[in-house]
């Protein structure tokens, strides 16, 4: 309440009027007058959903001191959603939801000028189209129907009240020329890495406002703003095996992204990291416990807690039609425990700063019109909630505010804003080291595993993604894949370390977490550009949300790692040229 | 207009004495990588070619009086061509059915840092070295297991290196002043309500191109794009979708023609389509018509153009129309055909097929393919067939495909040409010859596609837009919807009996096996005594339920 309070004072003190608000208003004029769809066709729509992203976007990328390109566009992407039939059974929520075989005309993009008339012109089409294709679905899904009975039957839209929020925007676009200089500059370290075979370093500001208006009343304005600076780098060991790292520095505002020097060193960082590996030697299969140390321990979680916080909703499918689809790990487990009971998990997208320092994962209202709150995932190891849309889910009738991503089938993709996981009982980073080398006396293996980094949001190549996940699902003992740990280091009894490469996950799963074995007392964050691609691949969706996760480093029993290259490519038959004239 | 002077710098071309500094590093890199992979790679490679496609571009687009799209971009690509082997059988051997692609088309360094080019060169060299060497070991293997080819020639001709280059200026095209121009045209269509959408679209491009190869060859050539393009579409009440367009074409931004042009151009494509939609639709026809100048270029372009490629006619799964017609007549004795590539414009319209040297450094010259309606040559890349054992300068890609023989500027001469009056009354005359009720006219087409395989139906077709009944009664001429041309090829050729003494251009991007490529093609109106016209297939959904909304402001 306190919070509802809160913005209430804000709109009072900006009279902001979505009456002033030139798209605002051509979206609420259009969706008054679409109320005329309803005297045209037996299906009647029941909720018109107009959303534009609104933004500029400036980019660059270069390698060794040399601009590869470098791109400026304006762009403003509608995405307006037609749902005929009612709350409880609609065309969305089925194979086809989104497919439409009709005409579609030019309305992908809206006109970047502030021209009511054309606005009006634009929501008029698309919105005639996206409903046609809303008829064409709700006939099909009926038809599918006929014969077939669903075990269980949910709501196919859950009922959310209506918001209206009016933020202002303050785009904040840094000097594109100065940043290209800078990239200049930052590229141009890896020209002391002649280990380093091929790096990119990029950068991506997007900035803008998400405009949101429905049938139900909802008309939101919020700012949508997204900066990044990123290396990705690749070399190959002397026997072949490829090797990769990256870094990306991110945040929502321009200003606080990390200065030009510590840029510069997370990029050396990497060029050290890949050096190292490319004379480290390759891992061999291991089964035990393994440490996830810093960051290591925050990506594991993202990936493997995080993601499947999500549960996404199979789709009504014709009989006979079978369809991969990835469900979660953690779909019906609600009450189990799934962490050690000394864990708890929450997620807090309200949050801008935690310590001083930037959250990633702050929003105010997601793609829904929803306002997310602290949301209580999991308590004392006890799987409690799931991160939801307005897709009611088993269990589930209305949206706790995380419609973070365009779905599919005519949903949302949920996704986590801030995700804080929390450990009662916790030791230093030191004696978690000890507690993994004690483990390893007592059943008499000659070493442990640290793992320092994973690859997550993986830096691959879509081809070398698909590779993986080819070798994943052969190598059998795997359901969902996860990303490749990046620095693994061997340690021995006397505490020594030794880097390995090659090296990947088998079966490791979310039940996996349940056997944490302890956690930290000291906690990363971790920031990171989630979409609905595996591993998070970098530039895996059109569409990405903000998060981040504050995690300890963690002791997990049990996990088994395996080579990850059966083939390697042969090195280069050439010597490389001189990185330095 | 808008500032035109300041859009005039640009493309100023000179000999220059000293190697431009991207071709000294390509070079550099070429010898050190040839050199010790002759030395120590098994299969060795015979000949390395490096070629960057550096482009400039930048487009406007705006509907309605409202700017949609403001872009601009930079980037250079890089495509290896690695041959092992030997000249007479190499990596690039034909094997039915097989298309080959090594190259990739990679982003370099758009400055000339040797450090940034040199490494990536390196590494790509190695990339396409691989393949080209696990392609020739399949090759051969194959030739062992299969029945000899027809077409036993070698797989890469010799020919003589070149070495030029000239200064391509940076493109000095700034999108904001692109903006004012392109909202006044396309405001213009809002005059047009039956019309649903429309654009205009103004866009400028520099293509730089940049080859070395191991022969000696040492070029840097380039040229400027610049056009206006223009589209309305409707719907008809039964759902069919209308569309009409118009564009024009220079080199340079400044050479674009002049706002009355523009919009002259405007209040034709959207009275086309706000007509179309009162136009009948048209019934299965078989009989005379005339295409214009540019509805007849489409249609050479098609129809004859993809099929004297030169490497259509060694492929096996093709359908080879000619390949053993050299010599024969392939057409009417009236027609000649000429592929052109040195000519950059015709009566004053730019030419999109000029160029000064392909894709495989050989430099561009005029071909005479038909003469006096007989056959004389292909179009050829350095892969030769039986009979013609050199490079006509054809051989053309876009970024990341490798090179097959392609058409560039494609002249249709005719020594039968008549006024377009007079042509008019020869159709005329054919309608009453052949008893019919009517004939029909292509005023305007876009683009086809052909299939040349043999697997397919060897068929064309062309997408008529503006499309007439003729009436041999003095009736006007009445616009019909929904034409499709189809037909077999051979066939279309015997049937031209006049041209007009009129030729037009049609400039556009021609799609096939090496990416989509710039072209041209110039033709005067030809008299035809049959076409085939089919109903085109149309969409079943119905035109937007409510009426567009009157806000009162759509201009």
């Amino acid at each position: 309440m306190r919070r509802r309070l809160g913005w209430l004072v804000l709109l009072l003190a900006v009279p902001a009027l979505a009456q002033d608000d030139v798209i605002l208003r051509a979206m609420q004029d259009e969706l008054q007058r679409s109320r005329g769809l309803r005297a045209v066709n037996p299906e009647q729509p029941y909720y018109i959903e107009y959303a534009l992203h609104d933004g500029e976007s400036v980019s660059g990328s270069a390698t060794l001191g040399a601009l590869l390109r470098s791109h400026r566009v304006r762009y403003r992407l509608p995405r307006i959603q037609v749902r005929v039939g009612d709350y409880s059974f609609d065309n969305t929520n089925y194979i086809r939801s989104d497919y439409y075989s009709g005409t579609r005309y030019d309305v992908e993009q809206f006109p970047l000028d502030a021209s009511y008339a054309v606005l009006r012109q634009h929501l008029w089409l698309a919105t005639d189209t996206a409903y046609k294709a809303a008829v064409e679905a709700y006939s099909r899904k009926r038809a599918a129907l006929k014969n077939v009975t669903l075990s269980e039957q949910w709501p196919d839209f859950a009922k959310a009240a209506p918001l209206e929020r009016l933020e202002s925007i303050h785009p904040n676009i840094p000097d594109q020329a100065a940043w290209l200089a800078r990239l200049r500059r930052l590229s141009a370290a890896f020209l002391d890495y002649p280990a380093v075979m091929a790096s990119v370093v990029d950068f991506e500001f997007n900035q803008g406002a998400l405009y949101l208006a429905t049938s139900e009343g909802t008309r939101i304005r919020t700012p949508e703003s997204t900066n990044m600076v990123r290396a990705r780098t690749s070399a190959q060991a002397p026997d072949g095996m490829l090797l990769r790292d990256a870094i990306v520095f991110q945040s929502l505002d321009p200003l606080r992204l990390p200065l030009e020097a510590e840029l510069e060193r997370g990029l050396r960082q990497v060029g050290e990291n890949l050096t190292a590996l490319s004379k480290a030697p390759a891992g061999e299969a291991y089964s035990g416990p393994v440490l996830f140390e810093g960051i290591a321990g925050a990506q594991l979680l993202a990936e493997v807690l995080g993601r499947n916080l999500a549960v996404p909703r199979r789709p009504v499918t014709p009989p006979g039609v079978s369809f991969p689809f990835p469900s979660s790990e953690l779909e019906g487990r609600l009450g189990v425990r799934i962490l050690p009971e000394w864990m708890d998990v929450v997620d807090d997208p309200t949050q801008k700063e935690w310590r001083g320092r930037p959250l990633f994962g702050y929003y105010t209202v997601d793609l829904e019109g929803v306002m997310p709150r602290p949301l209580a995932l999991v308590e004392k190891g006890v799987l409690k909630n799931f991160l939801l849309t307005r897709q009611p889910v088993k269990g589930f009738e209305t949206s706790n505010g995380h419609a973070r991503l365009p779905g599919n089938f005519g949903a949302k993709a949920a996704g986590f804003g801030n995700l804080f996981v929390r450990a009662a009982e916790t030791v230093t980073i030191p004696e978690l080291k000890k507690k993994l080398i004690d483990l390893c006396r007592e059943r008499n293996k000659p070493y442990g595993i640290i793992v320092r980094k994973m690859d997550f949001p993986s830096s691959a190549s879509y081809d070398e993604a698909r590779r993986m996940l080819a070798g994943m699902s052969q190598s059998g003992a795997s359901q969902r894949p996860v990303s490749l740990p990046i620095l693994v280091y061997r340690v021995y009894a006397d505490g020594r370390e030794e880097l390995v490469r090659g090296l990947r996950f088998r079966g490791l799963t979310a039940r996996s977490l349940k056997d944490i074995l302890a956690a930290s007392e000291e906690t990363q964050v971790f920031d990171f550009l989630d979409n609905t691609a595996p591993f998070a691949l970098m530039d895996g969706g059109a569409f990405v949300s903000e998060t981040s996760i504050v995690a300890p480093s963690i002791l997990v029993d049990d996990l088994e790692l395996e080579k990850s290259q059966e083939e390697l490519p042969k090195p280069p038959i050439v010597p490389p040229p001189a990185l330095k004239n | 207009m808008f500032a035109r002077t300041a859009l005039l710098a640009g493309c100023v071309s000179l000999g220059l004495a000293q190697t431009p500094p991207l071709v000294e590093i390509l070079s550099g890199e070429l010898d050190r990588n040839l050199r010790i992979l002759k030395e120590k790679a098994d299969p060795a490679p015979y000949y390395l070619a490096y070629e960057v496609t550096e482009s400039e571009f930048s487009a406007v687009s705006a509907t309605l009086g409202a700017l949609k799209s403001s872009r601009s971009e930079r980037g250079r690509r890089l495509d290896i061509t690695i041959r092992v082997g030997s000249p007479k059988l190499d990596n690039y051997h034909r094997m039915p059915g097989e298309s080959v692609r090594f190259t990739a088309g990679v982003a370099l360094a758009i400055e000339d840092s040797p450090a940034a080019i040199q490494r990536r060169l390196w590494i790509e060299t190695d990339r396409v070295y691989r393949l080209a060497a696990e392609r020739l070991i399949k090759v051969r293997a194959n030739r062992q297991m299969k029945v000899a080819e027809e077409d036993a020639s070698d797989d890469f001709t010799q020919e003589a290196p070149a070495v030029y280059s000239e200064a391509v200026g940076r493109l000095s095209f700034p999108v904001e002043e692109g903006a004012a121009p392109v909202r006044k045209w396309s405001a213009a269509f809002a005059e047009y309500p039956r019309v649903l959408t429309s654009q205009a679209t103004l866009a400028a491009q520099r293509e730089t191109r940049y080859f070395v190869d191991s022969e000696g060859a040492r070029i840097q050539h380039g040229r400027g794009y610049a056009s206006i393009s223009l589209f309305a579409r409707t719907k008809a009440a039964d759902g069919m979708d209308l569309a009409s367009s118009e564009s024009f074409e220079a080199e340079e931004v400044a050479g674009l023609p002049k706002d009355e042009i523009v919009l002259g151009a405007v209040g034709r494509v959207s009275s086309d389509v706000s007509a179309m939609l009162r136009a009948p639709l048209v019934e299965p026809f078989v009989g005379p018509a005339i295409l214009s100048g540019r509805a007849a270029a489409v249609l050479f372009h098609e129809i004859f153009g993809h099929r004297i490629e030169g490497h259509r006619q060694k492929d096996e799964t093709e359908g080879q129309t000619f390949a053993k017609s050299v010599g024969t007549p392939v057409l009417p004795e009236f027609l000649s055909v000429v592929f052109d590539p040195t000519r950059r414009e015709y009566q004053g319209v730019s030419l999109n097929g000029f160029y000064k040297y392909d894709d495989e450094g050989v430099k561009a010259r005029p071909v005479t393919v038909v003469d006096k309606g007989i056959l004389k040559t292909f179009l050829m890349s350095r892969s030769p067939i039986r009979g013609f054992n050199h490079s006509n300068g054809h051989g053309r890609r876009a970024p990341g495909f490798e090179v097959v023989s392609r058409q560039s500027n494609l002249l249709v001469e005719s020594s039968q040409k008549v006024t377009e009056a007079r042509l008019r009354e020869m159709l005329i005359a054919e309608i009453k010859r052949q008893n019919k009720p009517y004939g029909l006219y292509f005023q305007q087409v876009t683009g086809g596609f052909t299939s040349t395989s043999r697997r397919g139906i060897e068929a064309f077709k062309v997408i008529p837009i503006v499309v007439y009944r003729v009436y041999p009664d003095g009736r006007p001429d009445e616009l019909v919807r929904g034409a499709d041309i189809v037909g077999t090829p051979l066939a279309s050729f015997s049937k031209i009996l006049a041209t007009s003494d009129r030729a037009e251009v049609f400039n556009g991007y021609c799609g096939a096996e090496s990416g989509s490529i710039p072209v041209a093609a110039v033709s005067p109106a030809i008299l035809v005594s049959e076409i085939e016209i089919q109903k085109k297939e149309k969409s079943q959904d119905r035109p937007p339920y409510l009426p567009a909304p009157t806000t009162g402001a759509a201009q």
